[in-house]
């Protein structure tokens, strides 16, 4: 009994510090969103060069969840809540990852636009940035708060960072017709541009994950589910 | 039940001890009645008279009657056939009468088949003895007796039962009334409502013990009420202070924080209880400092920023709480807002670099040039005075910059002296004009006055107000196109100031760096303004002068279409003051 006791006072502390683990990995994420935009935005090269820096932390504490979440499901067989929420965390581990890439992949652009003149002032950029790190923000409040109306909220917004998407290559289409030169500068703010839309599709995902922990039903490409299960 | 008891066994008690004395009294008393009627028989009657009237005697005498001769034969009984008796000589009371002329006895009459009390006498002949009578009762009639007394004494005792119960319910009651009202006071007492005073009016032991009950509670108010006041203080001070306080308990969870927490953070309350930092805040640079602390157990003090609409620098100093028990391990975070500090330092930082950068550029082409000259360009006459020229301009620049510098360092240590006086705004405009007509024509720049007639005089330095003014406008026509329009307007906004407002259709300024304008040596466009001979310091200066004024700017642009500037400067009201 005792020792059943202190098995499951120990499978609960392992549970907080793999939550805790990714919530800080989340925050994290956030964070160099925010520096490689901003690095970007402003010009700052040396907050680049930190961004890029970053993603080695990243992707080890990314080994290190996956790794407890592993070992969780090896050596105490988890069910129900917690076995939804260690497969929950996996998934939403590995999207969180992929931010981080795609964070460092803007800085990595903005680092070579820097060098150059701007192109033109940032106005959809910034806002795209904006939604985009909102919806980051609020999948990972969903997932604290295990808030399902929340997640909804954030796979709504999704569709605005697409058309933002769209809107932004238009526009950079144009320039590009008008002026050749401006190609090269033009095509780095379309891949930044596609990396936030990217990372709105992994928040996206979040907050699909977060549904599929709290109710446990899958919401993932809704209308294929719905069709196969008439 | 112990009294139960004590009644039961002095009951028993008292039945046994009076049964016995009436049983022994009826004993007595049928001894001696006996005894009479045998000596009155054994007196009026011979013997033989007996015989024959035996049964007549035995009716008046209510007893059984008896005669044995000598020998124990039954010579006449009033009950019994003497045919079926046998010799009574050997019964005890026959014996007894044989010796001591009386005898009594009692035992079970095998004749009658029933307990009988026996008196037996001699009867006598010339003082010899010739036979015995012998009278006997049933001893029923003393066991009814008897039996009756007991139903008596039971009666008495339910009777007393009853009755104690009664006395002791009542006794009871008187007892336990008080107390059942100490329990009813203690509970409400318990579940915090107010009790009220106990209300028992006796001077035993209840009484007093009331007394105390009552006096407790009210030091116990008064303690409550002194701690509820004391910590509404330290809510209040906890609340007032301006640095964020978070207190977490030893799970890291957010047990309380305070209002200037909440304003720093923008988190509404409620949502961050029973949270850790990192899900209510997820700020890494938090976590780390948290996480540092919890290893090393000493006070962490780091800069924390968040980033977001407005920068905020913090300063988080987390510390452990010597908490009541120890085994709980609580922690308070403290952030100090420092994000003006900071910037103040680094608009220090700053001036001393812009200032030093100004001042060298135009000196480094003075010495170039006077060196040139120096290297024999002093004799080639024409080079000479375009060079003289050149070293004039700059060192020109050099003197405004200094005076600038001069004008703005003076304001702000409040050594400039103001003569305010009243001043009439048109008045002014028409000395400034001229002065910045002709750089205009330069440019072909048109100028546009709207002066309403009958303007208030504002309160004002005369000089300062041209001062002011020629700033703004220099700046206007500098940031203005060639062919570009000017407007100045002056109106009474009705608000107690006149506003003067000056309009161009210059180059404008992006709306975000509005805000800065008022900033030394903040330029939108650094080359090109320091090309047009600007120092960086003019709209500082009308900042500067504004505000010594008790005046408000206000300043709206528009990229490439133009910049408005309002100068509103408050109405002379009479007084005159320095």
């Amino acid at each position: 009994m005792g020792e059943k006791k202190l098995t499951s006072k120990h499978y609960e502390r392992e549970l907080r510090e793999v939550k805790k683990n990714l919530i800080y990995l989340g925050a994290l994420v956030e964070k160099v969103i925010q520096d490689a935009m901003t690095s970007l935005l402003e010009r700052n090269s040396d907050l680049a060069h930190e961004v890029i820096a970053g993603d080695d932390q990243i992707n080890k504490l990314d080994v290190e969840i996956e790794e407890k979440c592993i070992r969780l499901l090896a050596l105490r067989q988890p069910a129900a809540r917690d076995l939804r929420f260690i497969t929950t965390a996996i998934k939403i581990n590995g999207h969180l990852e992929r931010i981080g890439d795609m964070a460092v992949n803007i800085a990595q652009r903005a680092l070579i636009l820097n060098k150059e003149p701007q192109l033109k002032p940032y106005i959809d950029l910034p806002r795209m940035a904006d939604i985009t790190r909102k919806m980051i923000k609020e999948s990972l409040d969903a997932l604290i708060n295990e808030d399902c109306d929340l997640a909804n909220k954030v796979k709504g917004d999704d569709e605005m960072v697409d058309n933002l998407n769209e809107q932004i290559f238009r526009e950079l289409l144009t320039f590009m017709i008008e002026d050749p030169r401006t190609i090269h500068r033009a095509i780095l703010v379309t891949h930044v541009s596609k990396s936030l839309e990217r990372i709105s599709d992994h928040a996206e995902s979040i907050a699909d994950m977060v549904i599929y922990m709290v109710t446990g039903k899958s919401v993932r490409h809704q209308y294929s589910v719905e069709d196969s299960e008439k | 039940m112990t009294y139960i008891i004590i009644i039961v066994l002095s009951m028993v008690i008292v039945g046994f001890v009076v049964g016995n004395k009436v049983k022994n009294k009826l004993m007595e008393k049928i001894e001696y009645d006996l005894t009479t009627y045998a000596r009155m028989i054994n007196l009026t009657s011979p013997q033989k008279e007996i015989e024959k009237k035996v049964v007549q005697l035995a009716r008046i005498s209510n007893a059984r009657i008896t005669l044995i001769d000598t020998a124990g034969k039954i010579l006449a009984d009033s009950e019994e056939d003497i045919s079926r008796m046998d010799n009574h000589l050997n019964r005890p009371e026959i014996q007894e009468a044989k010796v001591l002329d009386k005898g009594t006895a009692t035992h079970f009459s095998h004749t009658l088949g029933v307990d009988m009390f026996y008196v037996a006498l001699p009867v006598k002949s010339d003082s010899r003895t010739i036979g015995y009578i012998r009278l006997a009762r049933p001893l029923v009639e003393i066991k009814n007796s008897v039996r009756e007394l007991y139903g008596l004494i039971f009666q008495s005792f339910l009777i007393i039962l009853v009755l104690s119960f009664l006395i002791a319910f009542i006794f009871f009651s008187r007892l336990t009334s008080p107390i059942q009202e100490m329990e009813q006071f203690t509970k409400r007492l318990r579940e915090g409502e107010d009790p009220g005073t106990l209300m028992i009016d006796s001077s035993d032991e209840m009484g007093r013990l009331a007394r105390n009950i009552n006096y407790m509670v009210m030091e116990l108010q008064e303690r409550v009420w002194s701690a509820n006041e004391e910590r509404g203080k330290l809510e209040a001070a906890f609340d007032s202070m301006t640095d964020g306080v978070l207190v977490l308990d030893s799970q890291d969870k957010i047990e309380a924080s305070n209002k200037a927490f909440k304003d720093i953070f923008g988190i509404r309350y409620g949502d961050i209880i029973d949270k850790t930092p990192l899900e209510a805040l997820r700020n890494v640079e938090l976590q780390n400092a948290l996480d540092r602390f919890r290893e090393t157990g000493i006070p962490v003090s780091q800069e924390v920023i968040l980033k977001g609409v407005n920068h905020i620098i913090l300063d988080v100093n987390v510390s452990p709480i010597q908490g009541p028990s120890k085994g709980e391990k609580k922690i308070m975070i403290v952030f100090h807002d420092v994000t003006r500090l900071k910037k103040l330092e680094k608009m220090r930082v700053d001036f001393v670099a812009n200032v030093t950068h100004e001042i060298k550029t135009p000196l480094t082409a003075i010495l170039g040039f006077i060196e040139t000259l120096q290297e024999g360009a002093i004799e080639n006459k024409e080079t000479a005075i375009n060079f003289l020229q050149t070293i004039y301009k700059h060192a020109g620049r050099l003197n405004r910059l200094v005076e600038d510098l001069l004008t703005i360092s003076d304001i702000e240590l409040g050594e400039k002296e103001f003569f305010f006086e009243s001043v009439s705004i048109s008045g002014v405009v028409e000395n400034v004009l001229p002065v910045i007509e002709s750089k205009a024509t330069e440019k072909m720049l048109t100028f546009d006055k709207d002066i309403s007639d009958g303007l208030p005089s504002v309160r004002a330095d005369r000089d300062r107000l041209a001062q002011i003014l020629l700033n703004v406008l220099d700046n206007a026509v500098k940031f203005t196109p060639v062919s570009g329009k000017i407007l100045i307007t002056a109106s009474d906004n009705k608000k107690g100031y006149v506003t003067v407002s000056i309009s161009d259709t210059g180059i404008g300024v992006p709306e975000g760096e509005i805000p800065r304008l008022g900033e030394r040596f903040y330029r939108v466009d650094k080359a090109r303004s320091r090309e047009l001979g600007g120092t960086g310091l003019g709209l500082s200066i009308v900042k500067h002068l504004m505000i010594a004024h008790k005046g408000r700017i206000k300043i709206e642009s528009h990229l490439g279409r133009g910049t408005t500037v309002f100068l509103s400067f408050p109405i002379f009201e009479g007084e005159v003051d320095v």
